[in-house]
C-alpha cells in the first residue's frame, strides 16, 4: 500500500520534471571542473522549499548520480577529472581517447556507473539498519588505516613505477599538510600569510594538476607549428558509430563476462560510502586496486583498460547511495551531499534516525527515496547518452581555440569554489607542478589522492597518538586491527616479493 | 582592420550599458554573503536561511560562499576585508573574539561594522545515555581521581568548544589538561567518535547534539547558558550546580568597515525584519527555521551587539592568555613531527629512485609523447614562448581581475590568446563575443559564482 503511494508520488508529474531539470544542470555542473555536486545541491536548496518532500529528495539524488557521472566526460575528453573520483581511472579513459574509443570509455562508465547506482540502492533498501551500526563502529583508529588504505592503493596502481608513484603520493600528502590543521594551535608552511593558514584548497589544485599542466603541455607540444590540428586530426583516427543499442549490449556482454568483479565493486563502493568521511574517491581507487590486481591482465591497466574503467564507475556510483545509509539512520552524514541533504529534510520535520524506518507515516518516504534513487539512475541512461553524443563535438574543435577555451574554464571554475583570486594562483601553481611530473614520468593520480586524504591522515594519526602514545593502540579494536593487518600487507607484498625473487629491479615493474 | 573597430566599440558599448545601472539605489546587483564555515555546517545553515529571506526583502540575489579552513581565519578575513560597498556580507562567528588572541589573524571585532547577531547557542557537556556519571559532581569526582586519562572533543584545539570545556575545567578547580583533549574537525565528528566508543565525553552546543538527545542516546550534565534554555529544560546550567562558568557561541553578519551608513542602514533593517519575523514567505519565516532547527533565536543589534562582542572579547582573552591556556596549545604529537617523518621518507625514496634510474636507462620518450617527438626537435624556442605566454595570461588574470572586471579582462585575454595560437582576429573576436558571455551567464547568473567585479561592476 505505501509501496503503491511512493510509486505515485515519484511518477507524479512535478516528481518527474523536477528530475528531468535536475539532470540537465547537474550534467552540465558536473562536466565543468571546479563545480561540485555539493555546490549544485546548495545551490537548489531554496528551490526545494517549494518542491513536495519527494521531489526535494528526488532533485537531491539525481544531482549527485548525475554529477558523478558527467564528472566522467572531462576525464576522457580532456584529461581533466570533472570530480576527483574520476583522478582514479583518467589515464585509461584519455588513452581509450587516444584509441579514438572515446565514445565506448563514456559508455563504459555510464552503464557501470547505472549499475554501481542501482545495485547501492539495493543495499541501501535490504539492508541499511544493519549496516549503520557497522559505519557507527568508526573512531579514530580504524579511519587512520582506511585513509592510510587508500593512499596506499593510490601508490600502488598508478603508472609504471610504485616508487615514483609513492614518492607522487608524498609530495601530495604534505602540500595537503600546510595551513592551520584541526589537530594544532600553529599554522605551517604559511610563511606569515593569512591567506596560507587555509592550506591549499583542494579543487584548484585539482584543476591546476589536471586541466592547466594538459593546456601547457598542448601549448608546448603546438610551438613548432601552426595550431591548426584537432584533437581527432592529431590522433589520425574516426570516432566509431555508437549506437543505444550497441551500448546495452556492450554493456550486457561485459557484466555477463566478468560478474563477480562488477559485485565487489559495487559492494565495495557502498560499503566505504557509508563511512562518514570517507568516499566516492577512495572507493573508486580501492576498487580500481582491486580490479587490477585481480586482474588477468594487470599491464592494460593505466593504457586503456575498460575493466579497470568499469571497476571503479560502478564503485564511485553506488558509494553514493551507501553515504545515505548513515545519514537516513543515524542522521550522521556521510558526505557533504548528505549534510545538507539532512538540513533540507529537518527543514520538512522529518527527522532522519531509526525511526524513520518504522513510524508508519515515514514509510511511504523511505520507499519514495528508494525508487527515487532508481528512477534517477534509469534516467540516466538516456541524459547520459545525449550528454556523450553532444560533447563529443570537443574533439572537432581545433587544438588553437580549445587550448585558450579549456584555460578559461580553469580559472573560472577554480576562482567559483569560494571566489578568492588565490584559488586561481594555487591552481597556476599546481598547473606548472603536474607539467613537470608528467614531463619526468610521475603519475599525478596519486598528488590528487595525497591532497585529499592527508590532512585527514595525519588528523587520526594525531588523535591516536594524544588518546595512547603507544603503537599497539592503533590495532587495539577488532576493526582497526583488521583494517590495519590489511594495510601492513599491502605494504609489506612488494618487499616480500622483491625478496624472494631477489631482483632489485622489481620496483620498476 | 574594420572588424577590430568593431570588436572595440562593442566592447565599449556593452561596458557603457552596464556602467549605468550604477547610479540606482542600493541594493542593485548580487549580493554575496562569506561564510567561514562548509556547507551543511550550523553557520552555513543559518547564512543561506538569511540570504534566501533578504533575497527576498531587497529583491536582488544573495549567495553564500563558503571560504573555508584556518579554523575560520580565511572566511573571516575575506568577509572583513571585501570592497566596503554593501555588497560583500560577512558571516560571524564566536572565533571572531579567540582567533587574534591566538595569534592566527591581526583581524578584531574592531575592524567591522557589526550589522547583528542572529543566534546564541550555549555549549554543554554531553556523555552517552549509559554513561555512568549522573552529575557533573561526579564527572569532577572521576576526573579527579584519574587524572589525564579521561579523553573528551568537539573542535579543533583551541576550538570554541574546548576553550568551553577548559574554562569549565578551570571553574571546576581542575587543571585545564587534567581531561585529554582530543582534535577533531568538529561537532558531528565528535559526536560519531563518542558514539563509536572511542572517547568519554564531549563538550558542543545544544543544537548540535540534538537530534541524539531527543532520541534519548546522548545526555547533558550541564549547559553554560546563563539560564535554563527552552527546548532543553531538563538540563541545568552550570551556575545551578555551582559552577561559576557561561559560554555562548553566536553567529552573526557584519560589513567591513568603510561601508556607507546609508547602506549599513538598509541591510541592518532589513536583516531586522527578518529576524523579527515580519518576513514571511509562504508560511515561512526566519524565526521559524532557527525553533525547527534548534538554533535559539536571541538576537542583538547595534550597540547592543558591539557591546556584547567587547565583552566577550575581553573575557575570552583573560582565558587565551591565561599560563593554563598556554600548555593546552601544545598537543602530543608537535606540529612538524609528521611533516618531518614523511620527509624522510620521501628523501629515501628519492635517493631510490635516482639509484634505480642511474642502473636502468629509461627510453625517454613515452608513447604519451609521441605526439611532441616531431616537434620536439625542430623548435623548443617557440614550445617555451607558447608555455610562458599561457602562464602569462593566468598572472595577468590574477593581478588585474579585481580593477578590470570579469567581462573586459576575459574577453582581452581570451582574444589575445587565440590570436597568438593563430586564429584570425576576426574570428577570435567572434568566439570571444559568443563565449565570454556565456560564461558569464552561466556562472553568475545560472550558477550565482560572484565573478570579479571591476570598474565597471561587472
Amino acid at each position: 500500500m505505501e509501496l503503491q503511494t511512493a510509486l505515485l508520488d515519484v511518477l507524479s508529474l512535478e516528481t518527474l520534471l523536477t528530475i528531468l531539470l535536475c539532470g540537465v544542470f547537474g550534467l552540465f555542473v558536473g562536466s565543468i571542473p571546479g563545480l561540485t555536486a555539493t555546490m549544485a545541491v546548495a545551490l537548489i536548496v531554496p528551490v526545494t522549499f517549494y518542491l513536495s518532500d519527494i521531489s526535494a529528495i528526488a532533485a537531491i539524488v539525481t544531482l549527485t548520480a548525475v554529477c558523478i557521472f558527467s564528472g566522467d566526460i572531462p576525464t576522457t575528453l580532456l584529461r581533466i577529472p570533472g570530480t576527483p573520483s574520476s583522478a582514479a581511472y583518467v589515464d585509461d579513459a584519455y588513452a581509450l581517447r587516444q584509441q579514438g574509443r572515446y565514445a565506448d570509455a563514456l559508455s563504459t562508465s555510464l552503464m557501470f556507473s547505472v549499475t554501481g547506482g542501482l545495485f547501492g540502492t539495493l543495499i541501501l533498501f535490504l539492508c541499511a539498519p544493519q549496516l549503520a551500526v557497522l559505519a557507527r563502529q568508526f573512531g579514530t583508529y580504524e579511519y587512520f588505516w582506511l585513509y592510510a588504505l587508500g593512499l596506499s592503493c593510490a601508490a600502488i596502481v598508478s603508472g609504471d613505477s610504485r616508487l615514483k608513484g609513492a614518492i607522487a603520493l608524498l609530495v601530495g600528502i604534505l602540500f595537503s599538510l600546510v595551513g592551520l590543521s584541526e589537530v594544532h594551535s600553529e599554522p605551517r608552511f604559511a610563511f606569515g600569510s593569512e591567506e596560507l593558514i587555509s592550506g591549499v584548497h583542494f579543487i584548484p589544485a585539482l584543476i591546476g594538476l589536471f586541466g592547466v599542466s594538459e593546456v601547457l603541455r598542448g601549448l608546448w607540444a603546438s610551438g613548432g607549428k601552426d595550431a591548426v590540428t584537432t584533437y581527432s586530426d592529431l590522433l589520425n583516427v574516426q570516432q566509431e558509430g555508437f549506437s543505444f543499442a550497441q551500448q546495452i549490449s556492450h554493456w550486457l556482454s561485459r557484466i555477463s563476462r566478468r560478474p563477480w568483479q562488477t559485485l565487489r565493486s559495487c559492494s565495495l563502493g557502498t560499503l566505504i560510502g557509508m563511512i562518514p568521511g570517507a568516499g566516492a574517491d577512495i572507493a573508486a581507487w580501492m576498487s580500481y586496486t582491486f580490479s587490477k590486481r585481480s586482474s588477468s591482465t594487470p599491464e592494460e591497466y593505466g593504457k586503456g583498460s575498460e575493466d579497470g574503467l568499469a571497476d571503479a564507475s560502478a564503485a564511485n556510483n553506488s558509494s553514493l547511495a551507501g553515504a545515505w545509509i548513515p545519514a537516513l539512520v543515524l542522521g550522521i552524514p556521510g558526505d557533504s551531499v548528505t549534510a545538507i541533504l539532512i538540513g533540507v529534510l529537518m527543514m520538512k520535520n522529518i527527522n532522519p534516525g531509526p525511526d524513520i524506518f518504522t513510524q508508519p507515516e515515514q514509510v511511504t518516504l523511505i520507499y519514495g527515496i528508494y525508487i527515487s534513487f532508481i528512477v534517477a539512475n534509469l534516467f540516466l541512461i538516456p541524459l547520459g547518452y545525449v550528454g556523450i553524443r553532444a560533447s563529443g563535438f570537443i574533439l572537432k574543435v581545433p587544438q588553437r581555440v580549445l587550448l585558450p577555451v579549456i584555460l578559461l574554464f580553469c580559472i573560472v571554475g577554480s576562482y567559483a569554489i569560494s571566489s578568492s583570486l588565490f584559488d586561481v594562483a594555487v591552481m597556476l601553481f599546481f598547473g606548472l607542478l603536474g607539467f613537470f611530473l608528467e614531463r619526468y614520468r610521475y603519475p599525478l593520480g596519486p598528488v590528487v589522492l595525497g591532497l585529499l586524504l592527508g590532512a585527514d591522515l595525519e588528523a587520526s594519526f594525531v588523535q591516536n597518538l594524544t588518546k595512547d602514545r603507544s603503537l599497539l593502540a592503533f590495532f587495539s579494536r577488532p576493526l582497526a586491527a583488521v583494517l590495519g593487518i590489511a594495510c601492513l600487507f599491502i605494504w609489506l607484498t612488494p618487499a616480500l616479493s622483491a625478496a624472494l625473487r631477489k631482483k632489485p629491479t622489481v620496483l620498476e615493474e | 582592420m574594420n572588424m577590430r573597430t568593431l570588436f572595440v566599440w562593442s566592447l565599449l558599448f556593452s561596458s557603457l550599458l552596464m556602467g549605468c545601472e550604477r547610479q540606482e539605489a542600493f541594493p542593485n546587483r548580487p549580493i554575496t554573503l562569506v561564510c567561514p564555515w562548509s556547507p551543511g555546517g550550523g553557520t552555513d545553515q543559518v547564512s543561506r536561511q538569511m540570504a534566501y529571506f533578504l533575497e527576498a526583502e531587497l529583491g536582488t540575489p544573495c549567495t553564500v560562499i563558503n571560504a573555508t579552513g584556518g579554523q575560520g581565519v580565511t572566511g573571516h578575513r575575506r568577509g572583513m576585508m571585501a570592497r566596503p560597498d554593501g555588497y560583500t556580507i560577512a558571516v560571524i562567528t564566536f572565533e571572531l573574539n579567540t582567533l587574534h588572541h591566538q595569534s592566527l589573524t591581526t583581524l578584531t571585532y574592531e575592524d567591522m561594522i557589526p550589522l547583528i547577531s542572529v543566534n546564541e547557542d550555549a555549549a554543554a557537556i554531553w556523555v552517552p545515555a549509559d554513561s555512568p556519571w549522573q552529575t557533573l559532581d561526579d564527572l569532577v569526582a572521576d576526573i579527579k581521581a584519574n587524572p589525564g586519562s579521561l579523553t573528551a572533543s568537539g573542535t579543533a584545539t583551541g576550538g570554541a568548544w574546548h576553550l568551553a570545556f577548559a574554562g569549565w575545567l578551570q571553574s571546576a578547580g581542575l587543571e585545564t589538561t587534567a581531561v585529554k583533549w582530543i582534535p577533531k574537525g568538529g561537532a558531528d565528528p565528535s559526536v560519531q567518535e563518542l558514539m563509536s566508543g572511542g572517547i568519554d565525553l564531549v563538550c558542543c552546543s545544544l543544537p548540535e547534539a540534538k537530534q541524539y538527545y531527543d532520541r534519548g542516546e546522548l545526555r547533558a550534565l550541564g549547559v553554560m547558558a546563563e539560564e535554563t534554555v527552552p527546548g532543553f529544560e531538563d538540563i541545568k546550567t552550570m551556575r545551578e550546580q555551582n559552577f561559576d562558568w557561561v559560554l555562548v557561541g553566536w553567529r552573526g553578519f557584519a560589513v567591513p568597515p568603510g561601508t556607507p551608513q546609508d547602506r549599513v542602514d538598509v541591510l541592518r533593517t532589513a536583516m531586522q525584519k527578518i529576524v523579527s519575523g515580519e518576513v514571511v514567505i509562504d508560511d515561512k519565516s526566519f524565526p521559524k527555521f532557527m525553533d525547527q532547527r534548534g538554533f535559539n533565536n536571541r538576537w542583538r543589534t547595534s550597540d547592543d551587539f558591539h557591546e556584547f562582542l567587547a565583552r566577550n572579547d575581553q573575557s575570552l582573552g583573560k582565558l587565551l592568555n591565561s599560563d593554563a591556556f598556554a600548555s593546552l596549545a601544545e598537543g602530543a604529537v608537535g606540529p612538524y613531527d609528521f611533516p618531518m617523518l614523511l620527509g624522510l621518507l620521501l628523501s629515501g625514496l628519492v635517493i631510490a629512485q635516482v639509484v634505480i634510474s642511474r642502473r636502468i636507462q629509461t627510453p625517454a620518450i613515452t608513447d604519451q609523447e609521441s605526439l611532441e617527438t616531431s616537434t620536439q626537435s625542430e623548435n623548443v624556442s617557440s614550445s617555451i614562448i607558447n608555455v610562458l605566454f599561457g602562464l602569462g595570461m593566468v598572472l595577468l588574470y590574477i593581478l588585474l581581475a579585481e580593477t578590470v572586471g570579469f567581462l573586459v579582462l576575459t574577453a582581452g585575454l581570451l582574444v589575445m590568446f587565440l590570436w597568438k595560437l593563430g586564429t584570425k582576429l576576426t574570428s577570435a573576436a567572434v568566439i570571444t563575443i559568443i563565449l565570454v558571455p556565456l560564461v558569464y551567464y552561466l556562472f553568475a547568473v545560472i550558477l550565482r559564482v560572484p565573478l570579479p567585479r571591476g570598474w565597471w561592476g561587472v
